[in-house]
């Protein structure tokens, strides 16, 4: 490791530097205040120091790591969403008087994993990443103590994550076995069987991680025990770290009209059609945003089997910029509606928003149409550039599946937008927002409508970006 | 500038409006009307200064996503300018309809209204197809909210109709407008979405097909064409008058404008192939809806029956393709729209008097309401064609032009005309000869009333008497639009199913 | 005497199956949790053979099972903390009982 190496690594190394502070300012004190406000530092200067690696890329740092600007840019989404989601949890812990310390440790941890995952060249780091985003999660997702339903989905997660990451090291075992070597460079040329088998089963566990169809039945229960907050972070953070690293395993070995390819196809289009199906029947919004992202990251295969590497990475990096706002701007205003009494995830909690609290549910208006796709927001301008990676490479199959299910999704999505803005059944006190979560929430707002209505400055950074490719 | 000002004006009244209705409803009523007037002042103003450049009265182009071929390019020719005036002169019908009409949440109501007229605007103006795909869409949701919030009975179900229908066509026209786009950046390596520079491209005939068949997917189900009308009864019947106004009256125009300018000077050998099955389709459509519409009580469902059959004779008249039949739909459009809007304002002001707007309560209104009889009566004949009236000259038009083509299609579209005098003439007896009902108001039109529908049948009379400002205004961009297709769309090689339809002819 | 590689990859394989059995079939959420010991310790087999076998002079897979036991030391560090509290909170670690939420 040398200077370089180091300045490659940097925003990896302050976000995990952060986790460390704030363990050991929990030694000195227990102060919900100070670990959020080191996270919030720490987070920001970790965002700061994306530009840092810049200079080197693309570099490969120990053969573990390879920090490319696609790598950055999750880098990037990753800790823009963590910190997101602190500044959500910080008024959130404190509406619920939980001891909000450790979760910012456990915030920081599944970061690094995420970044690392996304970072990933080799097994050893993909598995690791893995591992440090599950462990930290299983923590997470059980935090509340008390809570029968989060107990009973971080007991879930955990065995899923088990059977995952055993799923995932058994192929890279199989992998190993036939190539020697860990890299995933190594993919591209093996001599036997084991490697099909061992590619197989790698994607199986990724396929279980990111939820995709058939492997998706832990994920809704999951959503709807963990609390608020950390079902955004499972939903952005957890999932961009997979799919960054599915991207990057993928392009090494897909050939069009090989049966990885054709596998994927299946993923794709079942996940989209299952996941909406799914979701039209839901009154619970957590578990319907757990289908709706399941069809969402069926949408966004079809650019892990385009052609065109650059058109298909930015597709990949708008849609996951657009799909993380979004979400965690949805989540977001759940987490707002949430107290003591529990989270806001059913449908009637939202009845009459509009004329409630109409700032929240003009956020929310602005998330529901993005992920719909409807023009002027973020997810129109992600969907347009998906189907023109997918057009291109003319994958009739899976744009015509994504055509006809986002019209399915856009059903459920509008019942959500009909019940905002049905008349009120009572008038319950209206809780003035915390600072944070309104920043948060504007932010988001605003990063949906500005990718939406004038994306060019955002493309030009991408483009910028993407020169330091791999 | 001053096309983006046609655009941003509503939105900024809207905008403004809704913060300040807060406190005084007056605010969003006045903004929004002083908008829709400005739009139909500055659409007067570009129609009767001499143009700008060639071939567009006036255009402008900024950038926009650069890096994804798409730019803000808006142009407006006669064709245009004349949707243009029309949004601009209903937005304002719909305006002062709502005044008395929406007394909650008014400042959100001209929000939404002024968004879907500035989608509008946008879509008659766009020449870069994202851009109008982007207006297309944008128009959708502001309607979709007006009806769920501000509708009648049963506006849920009909707003996810309409948003479902309505989406799901125009998302196959975006995919067949990427696929198109790719098609063009293999041929000539440039990678836009404009309309002018793509307007050469020829695609495989195949290809060409499956792409016109989904730009025509998403006008067809704006211009409410049998099979995928369905939406249409329904969402006229639970939005409130104003918003019907807009649906009826400009919104599906929106669809016959996209036939004409996009989907076939585009796809001009796709647009020769499928004309057999569109004007199959158009002529069925006639014939639907005018039956049904014989059998509708309910004054604002019959009117949406009728607007799907004489839609019918818009598509007819499109895919005809020749100078007699293009006047006649632009005529038909504008008289049909002013028509339209005109009857439903009219339905809405017999609902407030009689408390109902079903023709099996009614009975009579002429010797009580006789100011509000004579209007009723003049706009249905206006919608029955009767000859000084503008849908008369649309129609004819068109049918002199579809003779040319179809004989017997043409006679079969008659015969819906035909029907069409008579489903109108039921309602005008029905509802307003006999004796008059007990328990019926006989308050007639006030003098503002009665002002608004003077306006309107004048322009319809106008239209209908002297069309040829109108005729003039507008033969230029038919010409535009027919030289892009030149040598493409004649008669010459008449596809098999016409000379099975008819015996050809020249077009 | 020496064993074929096909017959270690075949007890690997085995171990693989028998922990995912029983993660399907053992209603005891400890039991669940040896389930995916059992099955991450078949990779870890499989890890050796290759190294034994095959790649005898590279160092790359006896790092990944040290890594692996760690790693799986951690996760059954937490797992048993969250079992412990399913104890405490539902009074049983049988996973059927443990069921409010469908699905």
């Amino acid at each position: 490791m040398n200077h370089a190496d180091y300045l490659s690594l940097a925003p990896l190394l302050v976000t995990a530097a952060t986790a460390v502070a704030v363990l050991l300012a929990i030694a000195v004190r227990r102060s919900h205040a100070a670990a959020f406000i080191i996270t919030a530092c720490g987070l920001i200067l970790a965002l700061l120091s994306l530009g840092l690696p810049l200079r080197h890329a693309p570099r490969g740092v120990t053969p573990l790591l390879l920090m490319d600007g696609f790598t950055l840019a999750v880098i990037g989404l990753v800790l823009a969403a963590t910190l997101g989601v602190a500044l959500f949890a910080h008024g959130y812990l404190a509406r619920l008087r939980l001891a909000g310390d450790e979760f910012y440790v456990l915030l920081l941890l599944v970061a690094v994993g995420a970044c690392v995952l996304a970072a990933a060249d080799h097994f050893a780091a993909l598995f690791l990443g893995m591992e440090t985003t599950s462990i930290a999660l299983y923590g997470l997702i059980g935090y509340r103590r008390g809570h029968r339903l989060g107990l009973e989905a971080a007991i879930k997660y955990l065995v899923l994550a088990g059977v995952t990451s055993a799923f995932v090291l058994f192929g890279i075992a199989l992998i190993y076995a036939d190539t020697g070597s860990l890299l995933f460079m190594a993919l591209a040329n093996g001599n036997s069987l084991l490697l099909p088998a061992g590619i197989g089963l790698l994607l199986v566990g990724l396929a279980f991680k990111l939820a995709f169809v058939p492997f998706h039945l832990w994920i809704p229960d999951v959503y709807e025990g963990a609390s608020a907050p950390v079902a955004a972070l499972i939903a952005t953070v957890a999932k961009l770290g997979a799919f960054a690293a599915l991207f990057n395993l993928l392009w090494s070995v897909m050939q069009p009209g090989s049966s990885v390819c054709i596998a994927v196809i299946l993923l794709a289009v079942l996940s989209m059609f299952v996941g909406n199906l799914l979701a039209l029947q839901q009154k619970n919004i957590k578990r319907l945003l757990a289908y709706s992202s399941i069809a969402h990251f069926g949408y966004l295969l079809v650019v892990v089997i385009a052609e065109d590497v650059l058109l298909a990475t930015i597709a990949a990096l708008v849609y996951l910029t657009a799909y993380t706002l979004t979400t965690l701007g949805a989540f977001g205003v759940m987490i707002q509606l949430s107290n003591a009494d529990g989270d806001a995830d059913h449908l009637e909690a939202y009845r009459g928003l509009a004329w409630r609290r109409p700032w929240l549910a003009g956020v929310m208006t602005a998330m529901l149409l993005s992920l719909a796709g409807i023009p002027l927001t973020a997810g129109f301008i992600a969907k347009f550039v998906l189907l023109s990676s997918g057009v291109d490479a003319q994958l009739w199959l899976p744009i015509f599946a994504l055509v006809i299910s986002s019209v399915i999704g856009l059903y459920y999505y509008l019942r959500i937008l009909l019940t905002l803005y049905r008349a009120p059944e009572a008038q319950p006190a209206s809780a003035p927002l915390p600072f944070t979560g309104g920043v948060a929430l504007a932010v988001l707002l605003l990063g949906v409508l500005w990718l939406g209505i004038y994306p060019a400055p955002f493309l030009t950074l991408l483009e910028h970006l993407l020169t330091y490719l791999r | 500038m001053i096309l983006v000002t046609l655009i941003g004006i509503p939105i900024l009244a809207g905008l403004l409006g809704w913060m300040l209705g807060r406190r005084n409803p007056a605010w969003p009523r006045g903004l929004a009307l002083a908008a829709t007037l400005s739009v139909l002042a500055l659409g007067l103003y570009i129609g009767l200064t001499p143009p700008e450049n060639t071939p567009w009265l006036r255009q402008v182009r900024l950038p926009w996503i650069p890096q994804l071929g798409v730019g803000m390019h808006l142009a407006v020719d006669g064709l245009s300018l004349l949707l243009v005036l029309l949004t601009g002169l209903l937005g304002s019908v719909a305006v002062i309809v709502a005044w008395r009409e929406i007394t909650d949440r008014v400042g959100f109501f001209y929000f939404n209204l002024l968004a879907a007229l500035a989608g509008l605007i946008g879509v008659f103006l766009a020449l870069d197809l994202i851009l109008f795909f982007c207006c297309w869409e944008l128009m959708l949701v502001p309607v979709f909210l007006l009806i769920t919030i501000w509708g009648q009975r049963q506006r849920h179900e009909a707003a996810i109709k309409f948003l479902l229908f309505t989406q799901l066509s125009g998302l196959l026209m975006l995919l067949a407008m990427l696929a198109l786009v790719f098609v063009h950046w293999r041929v000539t390596g440039q990678f836009t979405f404009n309309y002018v520079a793509l307007l050469g491209t020829m695609p495989p005939p195949a290809v060409a097909m499956l792409l016109f068949l989904g730009f025509f997917a998403a006008f067809a189900v704006k211009l409410h064409i049998v099979p995928v009308h369905s939406w249409a009864p329904d969402a006229y019947v639970a939005a409130p008058t104003a918003v019907s106004v807009v649906l009826a009256g400009i919104m599906l125009k929106a669809g016959a404008y996209g036939l004409l300018r996009f989907a076939i000077p585009l796809f001009p050998q796709s647009a020769e192939a499928f004309a057999p099955v569109a004007m199959g389709l158009a002529v069925i459509t006639i014939l639907y809806g005018a039956v049904l519409a014989l059998g509708q009580t309910e004054l604002k469902r019959w009117l949406a029956y009728a607007g799907i059959s004489h839609m019918g004779v818009a598509l007819l008249g499109v895919f005809a393709w020749n100078q007699w039949s293009l006047h006649g739909v632009v005529i038909l459009l504008l008289a049909h729209g002013i028509g339209t809007a005109g009857l439903f304002v009219l339905a809405r002001m017999v609902r407030e008097r009689c408390n109902s707007a079903d023709l099996r309560d009614l009975g009579g209104l002429w010797s009580t309401m006789p100011r509000l009889s004579a209007v009723a009566m003049l706009l249905m004949l206006a919608l029955l064609g009767l000859p000084g009236m503008g849908t008369f000259i649309g129609e004819f038009l068109v049918l002199l032009g579809a003779f040319g083509v179809s004989p017997l299609v043409t006679a079969l579209a008659a015969l819906g005309i035909i029907l069409s005098a008579v489903y109108t003439l039921r309602v005008l007896y029905r509802g307003w000869f006999g004796p008059p009902r007990d328990g019926q108001a006989s308050v007639d039109l006030s003098r503002g009333e009665t002002a608004l529908m003077a306006v309107l049948v004048g322009i319809i009379l106008w239209l209908g008497l002297f069309p040829q400002p109108v005729l003039r205004a507008v033969s230029p961009s038919i010409d535009d639009l027919r030289m892009a297709t030149r040598g493409l769309m004649v008669m010459e090689h008449p596809a098999p199913l016409v000379r099975l339809i008819g015996w050809g002819g020249e077009r | 005497m020496v064993i074929p590689i096909t017959g270690i990859l075949a007890v690997s394989a085995l171990l693989f199956v028998v922990g995912a059995v029983a993660l399907i079939t053992r209603r005891n959420a400890i039991a669940a949790l040896m389930g995916v010991e059992l099955m991450l310790n078949a990779a870890n087999l499989n890890f050796v053979a290759a190294w034994r076998y095959f790649w005898p002079e590279r160092m790359e897979a006896q790092v990944a099972v040290l890594i692996v036991i760690t790693v799986a030391a951690a996760e059954a560090a937490v797992g048993l903390a969250i079992v412990l509290n399913l104890y405490r909170r539902f009074g049983t670690v049988d996973l059927e009982q443990i069921r409010l939420m469908r699905g």
